[in-house]
């Protein structure tokens, strides 16, 4: 057999990294991190299944995360600025839009997200949100993502053991779209 | 940690948080530069002028803000 495993619904990692690097953008970082990358894992449906947390309430969990943060400085609610436009991903990432001069690049952690995901699969391009998901979910605190969930109140070690089973049945629990 | 911990973990200078505090003045710094851009391009201003008041060359600010205006 030539053909990859019944994985469901796999994307290509550039575009996991470009709706990630909005994701930064859209907050004013340099960086893209390990909390973006979660954040770009919204755009599979069974994403927000498993967490039981929806992209809106997470980017609102990062936000009242800062709010905490700057308050910890001295600076009241008033030092607040809306969120940066986030710019369109196309659907077939080029290499061009990737290596974009003002793209926030990947952190150390988020990089190692992305590798040990792809890890498994035969093509090195193709990863499913689902094994990215279950790298991030190893993730301990002080890591943004791990920060990011904790906030939300989601158990990791129930999320993964969710996703483990997800994967073994995967039409079962996939909503379909 | 939830949100709540976090409010009490600050009281005792918890380097986590003064840690995160830095990346969000940092975000928010981007915020308000993003935000006064697009006021002064709104008030007429000259990429010229915004590339002097923030100390970079207009080609800079031009090619960070223009495709959002």
């Amino acid at each position: 057999m030539t053909t990859e495993p019944a994985v469901p619904e796999a994307l290509h990692a550039w575009a996991v990294y470009l709706r990630a690097s909005e994701e930064a953008r859209r907050r004013g970082d340099r960086r893209t991190g390990t909390d973006h990358i979660l954040l770009a894992l919204f755009e599979d449906p069974s994403v927000e299944a498993v967490l039981g947390v929806s992209l809106q309430q997470a980017r609102e969990a990062l936000e009242s995360l800062d709010r905490e943060a700057l308050g910890a400085l001295g600076l009241g609610s008033g030092a607040d600025a809306p969120p940066l436009p986030m710019r369109a991903v196309p659907k077939k990432p080029t290499i061009r839009v990737v290596v974009e001069k003002n793209r926030p690049r990947l952190t150390p952690a988020a990089k190692k997200v992305l590798q040990d995901a792809v890890k498994p699969n035969r093509r090195k391009t193709q990863v499913t949100a689902q094994q990215v998901l279950a790298q991030i979910l190893t993730l301990q605190p002080p890591d943004p993502a791990a920060v990011l969930l904790g906030a939300l109140g989601v158990n990791t070690s129930d999320a993964l053991h969710e996703l483990a089973s997800a994967l073994a049945q995967p039409d079962q629990t996939r909503g379909r779209r | 940690m939830n949100v709540e911990d976090v409010a009490s973990a600050i009281a005792s200078n918890d380097p986590s948080v003064g840690l995160r505090a830095s990346l969000a003045l940092h975000r928010l710094a981007e915020r308000v530069e993003a935000d006064h851009v697009a006021s002064a391009r709104a008030k007429g201003w000259s990429w010229q002028q915004i590339g002097d008041a923030l100390g970079v060359t207009r080609q800079s600010v031009h090619t960070k803000y223009n495709k959002e205006s």
